[in-house]
């Protein structure tokens, strides 16, 4: 036994030590996008459970609400962490497993709010029996009251995440896989399955989130059948490309994410693909998404309504550092597809007329909105199809200092060229052309005619754009398709190089043929002279040129004398 | 860079468009497409090396290339629609004054002679044709007295615009330059088969018709369905009148008139601006 008599922790069966769910692969479940969910839809309650580890953050958010607040987490360390950081009277935590601390659960114990954000897959300790998703939520249903707010979440083995790890399947996950929890049949892998499994547990879902966390901390949270709604380049699929992408930078992938997102989102299966669900049983969430938003730490929130997203940046303010600032407030954005797409698809198809059009149409929306000085960074990515002309996406940003249209066009031209070469996209202008070639290009069909130096501050910015809005994948480095792409492009280029030289031959083969056709006709035409000089005519006209001479006395003598001796 | 890019002088157009040296245009980084056809542009059996790119004037061919495992495409519109971009004027008469059929006969190649029976096409022509007919011939025909004469003895002006040129020899880079300059004063523009000449005198302001024997060529490599596979794309530009408006946008298609490139963009196309 250990001896936890110091520690001002509850203890039930089944604590771990030493053990901690705080570090390692996985956070806690937290974060400001989980806490903005829970501060719109938790209701005031009396006795509160919260059920594996979560941040203190939101610790502090139940407790708020919550009259009594009981958090049990398995680790004795964490419990301790956590007790230190939220030291209120109002808050007991628990050291155990969920068994042990449902088995001493009496009559008349149970809550009227039960929080699992982080699931249910890291409630059992080692000293548990091994325990099946289906019976840890169903000791998790039993600490809830009738009637009880309850929100869980659960993780999804058929996550694109999941399903584009290079890794085998056991090398995936921490030290908590004492027994495989992923092969698991009775774990729920589709929004239908979650309703049903709660549903069997006597939990009704009333709001369903697709969740996309970063290594535990919420990332982005969008309403499942929402999810499911949304097609390729739509705000909430943009927002889920972005989260996906952030969820994914540490793991080694055989594909980029994007564009699987798109192809889920495009099946109507995006709700479906996501690391997992929140389901809440109770109230209604009143929003549709919670995400990050531009600014750090900060959240985006957005409801759907009539085709256009109205989104709500919770800062309130501008906030940012450098040379660019995130641009926080109140929006509407269409509920329609990206700019990027178009052009991609325009690229793809090789139909430049159609790309030609999008670019001067995306000219004439910055230059216009440039004169009403609202423009600001233009990301192909996220600026939307509005009717005839364009809309800034769900994020913006701002630069710090002012931009013309034509620089924050060259960067977005830029932004545009690293992912449409960066990933592999198909395309009709030739590998000679240089991305400076192809900004210019771009930038022209917008109609602008960029200087060197247009294009170079285009290039500054749309690194500092990609700075703030793109993940940098980490130790994982690039993914196996990609690497694989890039490889098979060199051989492509060297072949096309070793084309070119034979190329090149045939055309010094062309061009000495025809150095021959004309030695021929130069040799034919000095034979003709030479047959001309011999002729008689010839001859005769040679006679008749000496005597003209020789009637000019004056010019005879002058040769006569040029020739003596002496002179 | 293949010297069949400067057949009738259409690099040579292209760099001037650039703004470039047209009596001596700089080599061109891959294949130009020199005339219209119904493949990928270029005959079945034409020599392609990897890596060089393929300049087409219009979709269909890239498509159909594309289809055949080839890549490396970009459509530019074809060269005539640059050159009278650069010629307004070249050749032009009042609406009013523009008269008669330029009428183009299926031509052969260097490789290649057209057999055909030339006396019922005459005849043909004849009582087709509402006024004078100037009567086109590719060189290799106009060489040949007993085609040529035919029709002369017809009665029809006969001319020829000059040689495409072999191995950069020969070429008459002023070739288009004096076909446009025929068009723009005739009226009526027909040949005997739906060809280039046909689709650039449509350009050109001219009425198509598309009638007679089309005879034949030796050798003629049927592998991308020849003339019946024209007629069933085609048949509405088959005919002794043809609805203009629906031949211009078909023309417009053919020539890629939506594909036409900037001097810049296609300098850096073809590899032609000089680089650090």
């Amino acid at each position: 036994m250990t001896d936890n008599g110091s520690i001002s922790v509850e203890v039930v069966r089944g604590e771990m030590q030493p053990w901690t769910d705080w570090s390692g692969g996985r956070a806690p479940a937290g974060g400001p996008v989980l806490t903005a969910l829970l501060a719109d839809l938790l209701p005031s309650s009396s006795r509160a459970l919260v059920v594996g580890p979560h941040g203190s953050d939101v610790v502090d958010a139940v407790a708020a609400r919550s009259a009594h607040t009981t958090v049990l987490v398995r680790s004795v360390s964490d419990a301790e962490a956590l007790r230190a950081a939220t030291p209120s009277a109002g808050v007991t935590i628990v050291a155990g497993s969920l068994d042990g601390f449902v088995d001493r659960l009496g009559e008349g114990d149970a809550f009227d709010l039960v929080l699992a954000a982080d699931g249910v897959d890291r409630v059992m300790s080692t000293d548990s029996s091994q325990q099946d998703w289906q019976r840890r939520a169903t000791a998790l249903a039993r600490t809830a009251a009738a009637g009880a707010v309850v929100l869980v979440a659960v993780w999804n083995d058929f996550a694109l995440t999941e399903l584009f790890d290079r890794r085998p399947a056991h090398q995936r996950h921490g030290d908590d896989e004492w027994w495989p929890l992923h092969d698991d049949p009775s774990r729920p892998t589709s929004p239908a399955q979650v309703r049903a499994a709660l549903a069997g547990l006597g939990l009704d879902v009333s709001t369903l989130y697709s969740v996309i966390d970063v290594a535990g901390e919420a990332h982005t949270l969008i309403e499942a059948d929402a999810a499911a709604g949304t097609r390729p380049g739509h705000p909430a699929a943009r927002l889920a490309v972005r989260a996906v992408d952030a969820a994914a930078a540490d793991a080694p992938l055989l594909a980029p994410l994007a564009e699987s997102v798109d192809a889920a989102a495009r099946a109507g299966q995006l709700g479906a693909v996501t690391p997992g669900w929140l389901a809440v049983c109770g109230p209604v969430a009143a929003r549709t998404v919670y995400a990050r938003s531009a600014a750090p730490s900060s959240v985006l929130t957005a409801n759907l309504h009539d085709g256009r997203w109205q989104l709500t940046d919770r800062t309130g303010d501008n906030r940012g550092s450098g040379d660019l600032i995130a641009v926080a407030g109140t929006a509407e954005v269409p509920d329609t597809e990206s700019v990027e797409r178009l052009l991609l698809r325009a690229a793809a198809a090789e139909d430049v007329p159609e790309f030609r059009r999008i670019a001067g149409r995306l000219g004439d929306w910055a230059r216009k909105h440039a004169a009403a000085d609202s423009l600001g960074v233009v990301r192909l990515d996220d600026t939307g199809v509005d009717g005839d002309t364009f809309a800034s996406g769900v994020l913006a940003w701002r630069t710090a200092v002012d931009s013309s249209a034509v620089e924050l066009l060259s960067a977005a031209w830029h932004r545009f060229h690293d992912r449409l070469v960066g990933g592999h996209h198909r395309h009709p202008w030739p590998p000679w052309m240089t991305e400076q070639d192809l900004v210019r290009t771009w930038l022209g069909m917008s109609g602008e005619e960029p200087t060197t130096g247009v294009l170079a501050q285009g290039r500054q910015l749309a690194d500092q754009v990609a700075a703030v809005a793109d993940v940098r994948r980490t130790d994982a480095g690039q993914d196996l398709r990609t690497s694989i792409a890039d490889a098979d492009a060199a051989k492509t280029r060297a072949a096309e190089l070793a084309g070119h030289v034979f190329g090149l031959e045939r055309t010094l083969k062309f061009r000495d043929q025809q150095l021959k056709v004309r030695e021929n006709r130069l040799r034919a035409l000095r034979t003709e002279l030479r047959n001309i000089k011999g002729s008689r005519a010839a001859q005769v006209a040679e006679v008749i040129r000496k005597v003209a001479v020789i009637r000019d006395p004056k010019r005879v003598a002058r040769a006569v004398k040029r020739r003596l001796p002496g002179r | 860079m293949h010297h069949h890019n400067h057949y009738y002088g259409q690099t040579h157009i292209l760099a001037r468009h650039c703004g470039l040296d047209d009596e001596f245009p700089p080599r061109l980084r891959g294949y130009l497409q020199h005339g219209w056809n119904v493949g990928c542009g270029w005959n079945p059996v034409h020599e392609f090396f990897d890596g060089a790119w393929r300049y087409v004037w219009s979709d269909a061919p890239r498509r159909r290339g594309h289809s055949l495992g080839r890549r490396n495409y970009h459509v530019i519109g074809a060269p005539w629609l640059y050159l009278m971009d650069l010629e307004p004027e070249l050749g032009a008469v009042p609406e009013e004054k523009r008269e008669g059929t330029l009428w183009f006969l299926f031509h052969g190649w260097e490789g290649g002679k057209i057999q055909g029976d030339h006396a019922r096409l005459i005849d043909e022509i004849r009582e087709t044709e509402p006024g004078p007919v100037t009567f086109s011939l590719y060189y290799t025909e106009y060489d040949r007295p007993e085609v040529r004469g035919f029709y002369e003895r017809a009665g029809f002006e006969v001319i020829s615009f000059g040689r495409r040129g072999w191995n950069y020899e020969g070429t008459d880079r002023r070739f288009l330059y004096k076909q446009l300059a025929a068009f723009r004063r005739h009226k009526r523009v027909a040949a005997n088969r739906l060809s280039t000449a046909v689709f650039y005198g449509i350009a050109a302001g001219c009425e198509p018709a598309v009638y007679g024997d089309p005879m034949v060529m030796e050798g003629e490599n049927p592998l991308f369905g020849g003339v019946a596979r024209v007629a069933r794309l085609w048949p509405e530009m088959h005919g002794k009148n043809i609805d203009l408006a629906t031949a211009r946008d078909i023309a417009d298609q053919e020539l890629g008139r939506a594909w036409l490139a900037s001097p810049a963009e296609l300098r850096m196309l073809f590899d032609w601006n000089e680089r650090d």
